[in-house]
């Protein structure tokens, strides 16, 4: 449900679609705005890079835009055939990419308000997108098992990776767009060579958990995975070791996304299963908040 | 930053052609950032502009009615500067929104233009040399706006003997012009074979190296430090120098007109030669690797694409031939920072050379390490012990007390020695490289190191007053979406 912008200032806004910003080191979020109008679960929520604009997307087929600020509706984009399970935002806030159930991508001008290409080749529900740091090559993972990396421009695939054995669960660059994490029901968490396609690493805990979300650090050199027994790992995918657990919130059954806050205070956040928000210190690994509000479960369900 | 994955120890030289793009060009450059190649269409007259990580072609530079002879990149990538043989050079801006681009500028002289490049230091300082054997240097500034001829200085016992001809000064004309990889002299050769060296603040000339037995020069390529200079000439011999630090003329005019500027007539020995001592071929071009280590050479061998790459660290041994197949090579170019190469055949094809990694399938499995030769593993003491679940705990929760940085950005080879010792933060701040610096050249040799005086400083200030608008990071290209029709079409 959370999904923080890179720039700082909005970071507040994100938090489940609330915020005040703190003033000391720590966290300190309230409720602003609630922000109603799909109709079917959300399943992704993500701020534009400038933080100017928020975008929504769920089970209802319907992307919806708000203002960053003000928490207005601007738009509602509509075309998919099902449900969409992710959204991504180029880095220059101009396109919009959507991952659907049926099995397409879609990629969204936002200025046009409509849709400029449509990236076919999935043979299964598409569950996860991400550009790249020039928002000139976009990665996906779905139900067909497989990573694809795409041409935007061209709308064509340049790489399908076999990646896993399950459902890949999130897929992302890194900050200079060489390297691809990958995560899935399999239990891993693979990293692979952007340009190449090989793959680098393989993450796994001893213990095997379903992999629900995994994203690298802002310096790359960590990658941050939750898994679903309800645990949130932050991995130095060097040495193949976990240097920090953050445990508290529930996550047994849902892909809840989980992040970096670095703008005042550095933590991390991600929601629960049991309507809550919860935010860790980067460090020490205690809970500094909760948020409350939220009815039903707070996350995304799985399509 | 997957480097360290990787191999982060072995830097190579490209072995193998990875991708050919269909081009129609007759040369093809890198740009300084090292996403695209610009490449200068043989029919069309066009330069294009090729996405290296989709491969494919995302802008068309139309402007030009005559064959392009030459392009160059602005140190930032933003702009581009191309030069034809319609007596004219235009620049191009990369971040303009529209599509095609609109020229940015564009610099007309009276006759064919055989290279325009941009100072290093600012896009709005332009190197041009003419098909007539002449060199202009075009200040674009306000401030400063200006056209200036580059003359070569003829020494009193040169006015002499031409003054026995009867016929005046005569100057040898000018076959190749370059900036410094500093911007701070212009590095200019001659049909009869010398090297003329310019400060480009002053446009006066400071030294003149003859270079006996290299004919006409055809080409200069200079390691990223700027001391050393491969050249080209019609003998059919590229000639590594180590160049001399060069004094700076004094930065008071009156001082100028009193002083006789320091001036250096030096012949100049070249630290290697390399020739093909079998069919002596020619080159077609030659170029560095992004840390001076190698140097390509492209053969104008007609019977086929050859490229020779020399191990300068190695005392300049042959480290291996490249053979492209059988279209002949026209141009070839290293990639900025990456062990990439991209040539060009006379069919228009660019080839892109890189060194392949071999597919470790080890990293396939989690918690696998493969290892180049069996290691007698031994057994820890208490390696079986049972512990008590609680203890164990109680371990792993004071190692994760230690801190993480996770946002100090460290580049390639730092990164690897420090992943591969395993430490985790604490002394990390010494180490890291802060956010915006690229990787540094920690592989550069002991004679690339240059001593920078006060001089430099003046140079590199003139360079930077009005400064351009070509910033690191401050400019994106537009991400342009192909309609429908024409991706059918690739």
């Amino acid at each position: 449900m959370t999904q923080l912008p890179p720039s700082s200032s909005q970071v507040e806004q994100s938090i489940g679609q609330q915020a005040v910003p703190s003033s000391s080191r720590n966290p300190n979020y309230s409720l602003r705005y609630t922000l109603s109008g799909h109709r079917q679960s959300i399943s992704s929520l993500k701020f534009s890079p400038d933080g100017s604009m928020l975008a929504s997307a769920g089970a209802d087929k319907l992307i919806k835009l708000w203002d960053g600020i003000t928490g207005q509706i601007l738009d509602t984009l509509q075309g998919h055939t099902e449900g969409i399970s992710d959204i991504a935002w180029a880095s220059n806030g101009e396109y919009l990419a959507s991952a659907s159930d049926d099995k397409t991508i879609r990629i969204w001008s936002v200025e046009e308000r409509d849709e400029v290409k449509t990236l076919n080749g999935h043979t299964n529900f598409v569950f996860c997108v991400n550009y790249n740091p020039n928002s000139n090559l976009l990665v996906s993972g779905g139900f067909d098992e497989t990573v694809r990396i795409w041409d935007i421009a061209r709308g064509k695939p340049l790489k399908i990776l076999p990646a896993h054995s399950d459902p890949v669960t999130a897929v992302s660059f890194n900050h200079d767009g060489t390297l691809v994490v990958s995560c899935a029901m399999d239990g891993l968490i693979r990293i692979w060579d952007a340009e190449s396609g090989q793959c680098l690493k393989t993450l796994v805990d001893d213990d095997n958990p379903i992999c629900s979300y995994a994203r690298f650090s802002p310096n790359s050199r960590f990658v941050l995975a939750s898994t679903q027994d309800s645990t949130i790992r932050l991995w130095n995918y060097q040495t193949s070791k976990c240097v920090k657990t953050y445990t508290g919130h529930s996550n047994r059954t849902y892909c809840i996304p989980a992040c970096f806050i670095t703008s005042n205070g550095k933590y991390i956040v991600s929601g629960s299963e049991d309507n809550k928000i919860f935010i860790w210190d980067l460090q020490t690994r205690q809970v500094l908040q909760v948020l409350e509000g939220h009815r039903g479960t707070c996350g995304y369900p799985i399509p | 930053m997957n480097e360290s994955l990787i191999n982060p120890f072995t830097l190579s030289h490209p072995t193998a052609v990875q991708t050919s793009l269909f081009a129609g060009a007759t040369f093809a450059k890198f740009d300084p950032t090292g996403r695209f190649i610009a490449s200068a269409a043989r029919l069309a007259f066009s330069v294009q502009i090729w996405d290296l990580e989709t491969r494919a072609p995302i802008r068309w530079l139309d402007g030009h009615v005559k064959a392009i002879t030459n392009i160059d990149w602005s140190r930032n990538s933003r702009y581009l500067l191309t030069s034809s043989r319609d007596w004219n050079a235009i620049i191009w801006d990369l971040s303009s929104p529209c599509d095609p681009p609109q020229r940015h500028g564009s610099l007309r002289f009276d006759a064919p233009v055989v290279s325009a490049y941009f100072h290093p230091k600012n896009s709005q300082i332009i190197l041009a040399l003419l098909a007539t054997g002449e060199a202009y240097v075009c200040d674009l500034r306000k401030q400063n706006r200006s056209r200036i001829e580059l003359l070569e200085t003829i020494t009193d016992e040169g006015i002499e003997e031409e003054e026995n001809n009867g016929q005046g000064v005569m100057r040898s004309p000018m076959t190749v012009a370059r900036f410094d990889p500093t911007g701070k002299n212009i590095f200019v050769g001659t049909a009869s074979g010398s090297i003329l060296v310019f400060n480009t603040r002053t446009k006066t000339m400071i030294a003149r190296h003859k270079i006996s037995g290299a004919g006409a020069m055809k080409g200069f390529d200079f390691a990223k430090s700027g001391r050393r200079l491969v050249s080209n000439s019609s003998d059919r011999t590229l000639r590594q120098f180590i160049l001399p630090s060069y004094s700076n003329p004094p930065t008071d005019t009156e001082l100028l007109e009193q002083s006789q500027p320091p001036f250096l007539d030096l012949e100049l020995e070249p630290t290697h030669r390399f020739n093909d001592p079998i069919n002596r071929t020619a080159w077609h071009a030659m170029c560095y690797s992004p840390d001076g280590d190698w140097l390509a050479g492209g053969a104008a061998d007609p019977s086929g694409h050859k490229i020779y790459i020399w191990d300068i660290s190695n005392d300049g041994q042959l480290a291996s031939p490249l053979d492209g197949g059988r279209e002949p090579l026209l141009h070839l170019h290293w990639h900025p920072t990456r062990s990439l190469l991209a040539s060009t055949t006379n069919m228009g094809n660019i080839l892109i050379w890189h060194h392949p990694n071999p597919e470790r399938w080890g990293a396939f499995a989690g918690g696998f390490e493969e290892v180049d030769e069996n290691v007698e593993y031994e057994e820890r003491e208490d390696e079986f012990d049972i512990e008590d679940e609680e203890v164990q705990f109680q371990r792993k929760m004071k190692a994760e007390e230690e801190e993480v940085d996770i946002d100090t950005i460290v580049t390639g080879a730092q990164a690897a020695v420090l992943g591969g010792l395993g430490t985790l933060s604490g002394n990390m701040g010494g180490a890291a490289t802060p956010i915006g610096t690229g990787p540094s050249g920690n592989y550069s040799m002991d004679i690339d190191k240059l001593g920078s005086g006060m001089g430099d400083d003046i140079e590199a200030a003139w360079a930077e007053e009005e400064p351009d608008t070509d910033i690191r990071g401050a400019w994106k290209m537009k991400v342009i979406m192909d309609s429908e029709e024409a991706s059918e079409y690739y």
